[in-house]
């Protein structure tokens, strides 16, 4: 990549792929003493080539590939793709199955924000107790997915058309007792975690976003609604069945990382909420309209939209009447909030103690920005 | 002549007299023996106690033996105890049940390994530094008293200035090997290293004054000598609570561990090290916290002074030492869990609008208290 | 004082969990019950197939090659497991279910070309005591009001 010229008394180091707490990427920091000048994100170590691999998979074979974005909510990309080839090959999905699609989409969500939050833990000075208790509690929600799916990571459960197979018997009281179960333990986690007091020092007034210059660089998912916006996917084009339950869009006030940390543990209570909803209301019917698997729906241009733990996914469908499509586009949510990520530099203040407290607020997936 | 009574004589002289001397000389012989094994382990104890004292202070306690097995069971316990707060095993496989000799496997495989000198570091401080590092706070371990007679290094008198004078140097060692490291990671952790030491001594310092002000006297024994009514953390609460900082600050522990932040800068200052290098350089983390935290104890806890109503035997101070120390050593372990970790601003903002003013203050107290009478 | 609550209480939401058990599996001492839909190992079952070939033709991995076996007629699948994304799909469109999930998932090996596992090799699956044989219990995931916990199932 081009980088521009070095100017004095400007020590640039490279926050860089061998770095405990960096991830699968590197970004350039220019840092003064401790203030950080400038970021330059370098994105693409883990480029796969998803799009290119896909015009070569039939529609149902390329579910497989896709979900593999991002492992901690496989669920919400996978939903993107067959929105898209739903509408396409013009099927209708009964509605237990999209029950069934919400509920665990919001599973998946709840593995993806509390991943994301013993991360946040873990980056704020290496605060074990806080991760590994996600982990734990995460395994539980892994659980239920092995007993429904029978994977725990990469679901491929759903299918165009419905889901796979019905819920296993006694599936609705297990979630509602692992339900009341996780409500107990977020209380405990903002006690000790969120109502911390060296968190707070660590997390108030760091790198705030106000709600403009969210909208102008176009920021998505939680690093929007902390910033005081509140926009949905689910709410302003509800899909599965989203238009059946009942939720909040979470936002704060406050503009910076704490509240963006603060969006995502609150919608964790949300997801719960409409987990105790379904489990309660499901309707009951087929779970599935069998499609040929080797469809050619018709051609043409199909846009579909989700709300993924990390932000709006969109996927852009092109077919032209053969087995495959044509093209893909994924436009994915890290992408957009690492460019928010970039100019923070130079609308806030940022120190170079602050830099992993920042990019784990914003809670990227760097396989899903990569693709 | 009476040639019976010559007979006689010839026998005394010859037969009894010698045979006389013989059991005389057998007897004496018996008893010295008996006596010196009856008395054999007073005269031990008087060895140990009186000749070969310093040789056990220095080996033993509190010397070499007690700084190395310290830290092979802090390291031991720390994980162990880390990992329970985490709902983890810790070591598990080494030594048994309860892995104890995860840590003495650990040392070995730090010995085999290779020493990696980066080509342009300055191969004199690099290699120097780390062996430097343990020693001088060890140093100042010497000076502690465990018993009324059990100081291996009484300094005439003046532990308290002493120990803060080691204790000055042992900032400028991390600050040596940050720079000479030649990297962009460690240069940040050595100047770190520069700010947050020297804003941490200075209130610590003026806590010790304070402390050495209400005894009226710098030595160590005299120190712990005055806490026998009442330990001096009651009326020199603000000092307590900006020493129980300090020893936090001064070993580098969480929430305090800034210049070897691992999710910032890679562990900061000892980035380079590899080998046995990395193994002092990880054993000086539990030597320094050592070396405050006995201080500590000795200022504003009691010292070896056990709770008013025991007697005072020999063993039992040292156990009450020891005693302590491992419950403010637990202490300490269980706020790494607690708490993450402070940004530099906001410690220097502690250290100098907080923690130099409330030393000043408990000075000011204590001069109070000690001009009224009251102490 | 909301300071002096916030520095103490994590102190006492912390503590009490050094006094609970710990969450881990003791691998490969024990080894969880897996629940019936997992996704595991193939099983194949010789009789059933008719050698359609739908399965390698659905595979998105590219992993199912159609072979020939020693002493019997037509071809069977042969998957390689080296890409094998345990989709799932070969499973769900075989029109007679030849083939089977199991919960086996112990496939390290010493070669690659052992990562192909030849149509007689996926009809047979290994007892677990043969590839784990520090094997001493099998645990299962049982849900209490506080915690996910795992008690012993059977001793092996």
């Amino acid at each position: 990549m081009s980088e521009p010229e070095i100017v004095p008394d400007i020590m640039r180091i490279s926050w860089g792929p061998q770095h405990p707490m960096s991830g699968q990427t590197r970004i350039l920091l220019d840092l003064d003493g401790e203030k950080v000048h400038r970021i330059i994100a370098d994105l693409g170590f883990t480029h796969r080539g998803i799009e290119k691999i896909l015009e070569n998979r039939t529609f149902l074979q390329g579910i497989v590939p896709i979900e593999r974005m991002v492992m901690a909510d496989t669920p919400n990309i996978g939903i993107c793709y067959i929105k898209a080839i739903e509408e396409a090959m013009g099927v209708e999905v009964p509605e237990r199955a999209n029950w069934i699609r919400s509920l665990v989409c919001e599973m998946a969500r709840i593995n993806s924000h509390l991943y994301a939050f013993g991360l946040q833990a873990e980056s704020t000075g290496y605060f074990p107790a806080v991760f590994l208790w996600t982990t734990v509690d995460r395994a539980w929600i892994l659980q239920l997915f092995a007993e429904l799916t029978g994977a725990r990571w990469s679901l491929n459960f759903f299918l165009p058309g419905g889901v796979y197979k019905d819920l296993p018997e006694g599936f609705e009281n297990k979630v509602i007792e692992g339900v009341h179960y996780l409500r107990r333990r977020f209380q405990k986690y903002w006690d000790a975690m969120v109502e911390n007091y060296t968190f707070e020092m660590r997390c108030d007034d760091v790198a705030i976003l106000k709600p403009e210059d969210a909208i102008r660089l176009g920021a998505t998912g939680p690093v929007l609604r902390g910033s005081r916006v509140a926009i949905d996917v689910r709410k302003d084009e509800p899909y599965a069945a989203y238009r059946d339950l009942d939720f909040e869009v979470i936002t704060e006030d406050a503009c910076d990382s704490m509240a963006r940390t603060k969006v995502r543990f609150r919608e964790i209570v949300q997801s719960l909420n409409m987990m105790e909803q379904i489990a309660k209301e499901i309707p009951d019917g087929p779970v599935r309209t069998r499609v040929p698997f080797f469809a050619r729906p018709k051609a043409g241009e199909y846009l579909s939209r989700v709300e993924t733990a990390r932000g709006e996914l969109g996927v852009h469908l092109f077919t032209d009447g053969g087995m495959n499509p044509y093209r893909v586009k994924i436009n994915s949510p890290t992408l957009r909030n690492m460019y928010v990520f970039e100019r923070l530099a130079e609308l806030d203040e940022i120190l170079m103690a602050d830099i992993p407290v920042v990019i784990n607020s914003i809670d990227p997936w760097y396989l899903d920005s990569d693709r | 002549m009476n040639p019976v009574l010559s007979v006689w004589n010839l026998i005394a002289t010859y037969v009894f007299l010698p045979t006389d001397l013989i059991i005389q000389w057998v007897s004496d012989f018996f008893n010295t023996t008996m006596d010196i094994l009856l008395h054999l382990p007073q005269y031990a104890m008087e060895f140990l106690t009186v000749n070969a004292k310093p040789i056990l202070q220095i080996t033993i306690l509190p010397g070499l033996a007690w700084v190395i097995v310290y830290a092979i069971i802090a390291v031991w316990f720390e994980r162990k105890f880390l990992a329970r707060a985490m709902l983890r095993v810790g070591p598990y496989y080494c030594g048994g049940k309860a892995g104890w000799l995860q840590l003495i496997a650990d040392f070995m495989k730090l010995f085999f390994k290779e020493i990696i000198i980066p080509r342009d570091v300055n191969w004199l401080f690099f290699l120097a530094m780390p062996v430097l590092l343990p020693s001088v706070p060890a140093l100042a371990v010497i000076l502690i008293p465990f018993d009324t007679h059990w100081v291996l290094w009484d300094v005439g008198g003046i532990g308290l200035p002493i120990f803060f004078a080691i204790a000055g140097i042992a900032p400028l060692i991390p600050i040596f090997t940050g720079w000479a490291s030649k990297n962009k990671y460690t240069f940040i952790g050595a100047w770190r290293v520069a700010y947050m030491y020297i804003s941490a001594e200075i209130p610590m310092v003026i806590c010790g004054a304070a402390v050495a002000i209400m005894t009226g006297s710098f030595n160590l024994v005299e120190i712990v000598k005055a806490q026998q009514n009442m330990w001096f953390f009651v009326p020199q609460f603000i000092g307590f609570v900006v020493f129980f900082l300090g020893v936090f600050i001064q070993s580098e522990r969480t929430p305090f561990d800034i210049p070897g932040a691992e999710t910032e800068i890679v562990l900061g200052w000892r980035t380079e090290y590899s080998g046995v290098l990395y193994g002092f350089v990880m054993f000086t983390e539990y030597v320094m916290l050592q070396a405050w935290a006995l201080l500590f104890l000795t200022l504003y806890m009691g010292g070896y002074n056990g709770p008013v109503l025991f007697g005072a035997a020999t063993a039992s101070h040292i156990f009450w030492m020891v005693l302590k120390f491992v419950t403010l050593v637990t202490l300490v372990i269980l706020c790494r869990c607690v708490f993450p970790r402070l940004r530099m601003d906001q410690m220097l903002k502690l250290g100098w609008y907080y923690l130099t003013p409330l030393a000043i203050l408990n000075l000011i107290v204590t001069l109070a208290l000690k001009l009224m009478g009251v102490f | 004082m909301s300071l002096i609550r916030k520095l103490i209480k994590p102190f006492m939401i912390v503590f009490p969990h050094i006094f609970r058990e710990s969450e881990t599996v003791a691998y490969p001492t024990e080894r969880p019950v897996f629940p019936e839909r997992f996704r595991g190992r193939h099983k194949f079952y010789f009789d059933r197939c008719i050698s359609c070939n739908t399965c390698a033709r659905v595979c998105p991995c590219n992993s199912i090659e159609l072979v020939e076996v020693v002493g019997r007629e037509g071809k069977y699948p042969q998957i390689d497991y080296q890409t094998c994304s345990l989709c799932g799909y070969c499973v769900e469109f075989c029109p007679k279910n030849a083939l089977e999930f199991t919960e086996f998932v112990e496939f390290a090996e010493y070669n690659r070309s052992n990562l192909v596992y030849s149509p007689e090799r996926l009809t047979v699956v290994p007892d677990l005591k043969e590839v784990l044989p520090m094997l001493k219990r099998r645990t299962e995931v049982y849900h209490t009001e506080t915690a996910m916990k795992y008690r012993k199932v059977k001793d092996v």
